[in-house]
């Protein structure tokens, strides 16, 4: 697929969409609020394991977002791209990894489609850049380039369907069948979500959908049909779930499959009426070198495997959540907890933790049903105590968690001193075993 | 191989669809009261605000009013009769106020209604301040809500001397008698205010605000409802009424003096009675009007089919049976809640534990089977 040579204006029209986007979504979040609510506020943050040194910026972080909405822009009219896209990645992966509470695996994609960006050429067409340098102009370009994107994209899809092959879902139409119902006042189409059957229709389609978009949008054949699928698709659970920009994203990135004749064949386009019709160039130098074959090989390597390395763990997945994240597990599970903390020191001094002193709503809620963030609140808890005249507190967690459905039960051993345990990636034995079984991937 | 995925796909897609915009001459899933489920949430709505929430608010008015002029006849008049009358109003009140104050949503939840009305231990220092500043000290700040509402009225008729004769002089013979006075009419005029606030809101219009705000989403009935309800269950029932006298949050360290109705101690246990059957009693749907069962919390939880999927037990009994138990413990308890702390302690702190149980399955179990974020958040997920 590297040999090969295409039009860049998929890649042309794809840049202007995803950086007119992520700069209304940086918009978005400012304008909600959220950059206080979430950054600035909070006294502690949930760190990502081995990203702990990034950390909001205070009033800064207000910058952050700047740099991040200002490439976006950059990127979108094709100025400075190389640069640009460097920004984009940078700033908005670094807001992604500080804090663990706002993880979305649409910000996982966005981060990973940013870091593909910087190595692709999506200026040499269609940009400002081509415009003021007519050297940069190229109307072919390796297909390695777009094939990455499209690549990548068909990875999300693909795994979000693998998950979707397990018990609850397919079997039991969990939690389809729990979030449906929550929608029945929708008009028009409401009262079906009260049928159970209604949910197996939207959980089996669901999961025909993502396994088999990819190759729909790709075969030539298939992809207007596929596209209008995309749009209903998504446009559906944006209507009945709160998933923010993700429905949007897929729409957007899907417009890559298509290949813009028309764009190319219109001459509406400065850069390329600046050259005129009749100039047919592939510039060498957009042909990947050797470094970028291995280090994108490598990237693809690394994305077929990272899904599957919650095998290395024992428990069940959507219990533990150890190898959840990384992994496109969209929408799969209704899960709610409650954990209530006791912080215990070695001359008898006991402390019943309230929460809402260290944790806003967001990451209190997040933190109890998920493990290894329980584990650093407790060694947060050990620190503030420690300082509040607690020696060698130990913090115990009290913990109950309710999966798809299930009656809850605790999900730490309550008798496990957290304060002692150290924080790694190896199997957390501290997680109560789940004593039932969601069969599948 | 392909072509059959794409026909399949687009088949079901096409059914989907088919079946949103087509007949609705289906089987619709009726509407019934008592145990049958419903997820008819408008009905439910609609039952708990016309046969719960606006009857209880207007027995509280009914009451309420008549307390006031118990403590206007005793202020003009400060008399071994009067005070008695006084008390013996204050006392039906304060135990009616426990059937309306889980209403936590509206016009309740906007003026927060609670910290004009049960805010405790009373701050006795605060309000003798209060007393000597006159109608300047501010009781809109929050450091003023424990000097006000029935904990300040159960310190000023019942905590104010050992006898009735030594209470009486503070509003007689004492120095600042008008002064004292005076302060009692402000914060019972400070209730009233307050409460007709959020009375009148809901007779004038808010009720159907409240029936007609169907969606789940953080902004709405539903999800202020059942939000308002765990919290004051958690928070008003199972902390400040047992948790925190009893010491079972604390580390043992027991606080008898922060019982509700401090100062007429054998008040406090039929407080929290009746607040924790007003809980049962809400969650059943049960009319203030009639007794009768109608569309509620739990026919909403039947109509959803939520049951614990090992035993097939249904989530609503398991959770009656819990609040059951919890109930059992809190009628075991003798006397006066401050004596029990003190000489009975573990059976008040075996009731924390039971309610305890009780909070998660409201907390955890009965909102993610309603899909209701419990911690709300402003936000995205996926």
């Amino acid at each position: 697929m590297t040999g090969t040579e295409t039009s860049p204006a998929p890649l042309a029209v794809f840049r202007v969409a995803f950086g007119l986007m992520m700069f209304g979504s940086i918009v978005r979040f400012w304008s909600k609020g959220w950059i206080e609510e979430l950054y600035i506020k909070p006294a502690f943050f949930f760190s990502f394991y081995g990203f702990e040194f990034v950390k909001p910026l205070g009033v800064w972080t207000y910058g952050l977002f700047a740099v991040c909405g200002i490439s976006a822009l950059l990127v979108a009219v094709g100025l400075f791209y190389r640069v640009a896209a460097v920004g984009l990645f940078l700033s908005f992966t670094y807001i992604e990894l500080m804090d663990k509470s706002t993880y979305l695996n649409h910000y996982y994609f966005t981060s990973l489609v940013c870091l593909l960006l910087i190595f692709i050429p999506a200026h040499v067409y269609f940009s400002v850049d081509a415009y003021r340098r007519p050297a940069l102009f190229a109307d072919r370009i390796p297909a390695f380039y777009p094939n990455s994107l499209k690549l990548l994209i068909a990875i999300l899809y693909v795994y979000a369907g693998l998950a979707k092959i397990n018990s609850d879902w397919l079997l039991h139409a969990l939690p389809l069948r729990i979030w449906l119902p929550a929608r029945n006042d929708t008009p028009l189409i409401g009262y079906l979500f009260n049928y159970p059957w209604v949910a197996y229709v939207f959980s089996w389609v669901g999961c025909l959908y993502d396994l088999s978009i990819p190759f729909l949008l790709w075969n030539r054949r298939t992809r207007p049909w596929a596209y209008a699928a995309v749009v209903i698709f998504h446009g559906l659970t944006a209507l009945l779930f709160p998933i923010g920009m993700f429905p949007y994203i897929m729409i957007v990135t899907a417009l890559l499959f298509f290949d813009w004749e028309f764009v190319q064949r219109s001459g509406s386009c400065p850069a390329y009426r600046s050259h005129g019709d009749t100039v047919r160039r592939t510039v060498p130098l957009y042909t990947p070198k050797r470094l970028t074959r291995i280090a994108f090989t490598l990237f693809f390597i690394g994305q077929f495997l990272l899904p599957f390395r919650y095998w290395l763990y024992l428990g069940e997945l959507f219990w533990t959540e150890e190898g959840y994240r990384f992994s496109w597990r969209v929408m799969l599970m209704e899960k709610a907890g409650y954990a209530q903390f006791t912080v215990k020191d070695d001359r008898g001094k006991r402390m019943v933790v309230n929460n809402t002193e260290f944790l806003t709503p967001l990451q209190e809620k997040m933190m109890s049903t998920q493990p290894d963030m329980m584990l650093q609140y407790a060694h947060h808890l050990r620190d503030q105590f420690a300082q509040r005249g607690f020696r060698q507190p130990g913090v115990y967690v009290d913990s109950y968690v309710a999966l798809n459905g299930r009656m809850g039960k605790p999900l730490v051993d309550p008798t496990t001193d957290l304060a002692k345990v150290r924080d790694s990636l190896a199997p957390k034995t501290w997680i109560t075993p789940f004593d039932d079984e969601i069969h599948g991937f | 191989m392909y072509l059959k995925k794409i026909a399949l796909t687009l088949a079901s897609v096409a059914l989907f669809w088919a079946c949103s915009t087509g007949t609705t001459d289906s089987t619709e899933p009726t509407p019934q009261p008592g145990n049958a489920g419903s997820t008819d949430r408008k009905a439910m709505l609609a039952n708990l605000a016309d046969n719960i929430i606006l009857p209880s608010y207007a027995n509280v008015k009914t009451i309420f009013d008549a307390m006031q002029t118990k403590a206007d006849a005793f202020a003009a008049k400060p008399s071994p009769t009067s005070l008695t009358e006084f008390r013996r109003a204050w006392a039906t009140a304060y135990i009616e106020w426990q059937k309306v104050e889980l209403f936590d949503v509206g016009p309740a939840e906007n003026h927060t209604l609670r910290y004009f009305f049960n805010i405790y231990p009373a701050n006795t220092a605060g309000i003798e301040e209060n007393i000597v500043t006159g109608s300047s000290a501010s009781l809109d700040v929050p450091s003023s809500y424990p000097k006000q509402g029935f904990p300040a009225l159960d310190y000023l008729i019942n905590g104010l001397g050992s006898t009735d004769e030594a209470i009486l002089t503070k509003y007689t013979t004492a120095s600042d008698a008008t002064k004292r006075i005076a302060y009692l009419k402000r914060i019972t005029g400070q209730m009233n205010t307050h409460f007709t606030t959020v009375y009148s809101e809901w007779t004038g219009g808010y009720r159907d605000t409240f029936v007609n705000c169907t969606g789940l989403d953080a902004g709405c009935s539903t999800s202020k409802l059942v939000n308002g309800f765990v919290l004051h269950y958690e928070r008003y029932i199972r902390s400040g009424k047992i948790g925190i006298p009893s010491g079972a949050m604390t580390n043992g360290v027991m606080a008898p003096e922060k019982v509700e109705s401090f100062y007429k101690k054998d008040l406090s246990l039929t407080l929290a009675k009746t607040a924790h059957q007003a809980v049962v009693d809400f969650f059943n749907g049960k009319s203030v009007k009639t007794g009768q069962e109608g569309p509620s919390l739990k026919t909403y939880l039947n109509g959803l089919g939520a049951r614990d999927s090992r035993t097939g037990t249904a989530l609503t009994d398991i959770i009656n049976a819990q609040m059951a138990i919890s109930a059992a413990q809190l009628n075991a308890l003798k006397g006066n809640l401050y004596d029990e702390v003190k000489i009975n302690n573990s059976a008040v702190v075996q009731t924390y534990t039971e309610m305890q149980k009780a909070v998660r399955m409201l907390k955890v179990d009965m909102t993610t089977a309603m899909s209701i974020t419990i911690t709300y958040t402003d936000n995205d997920g996926d």
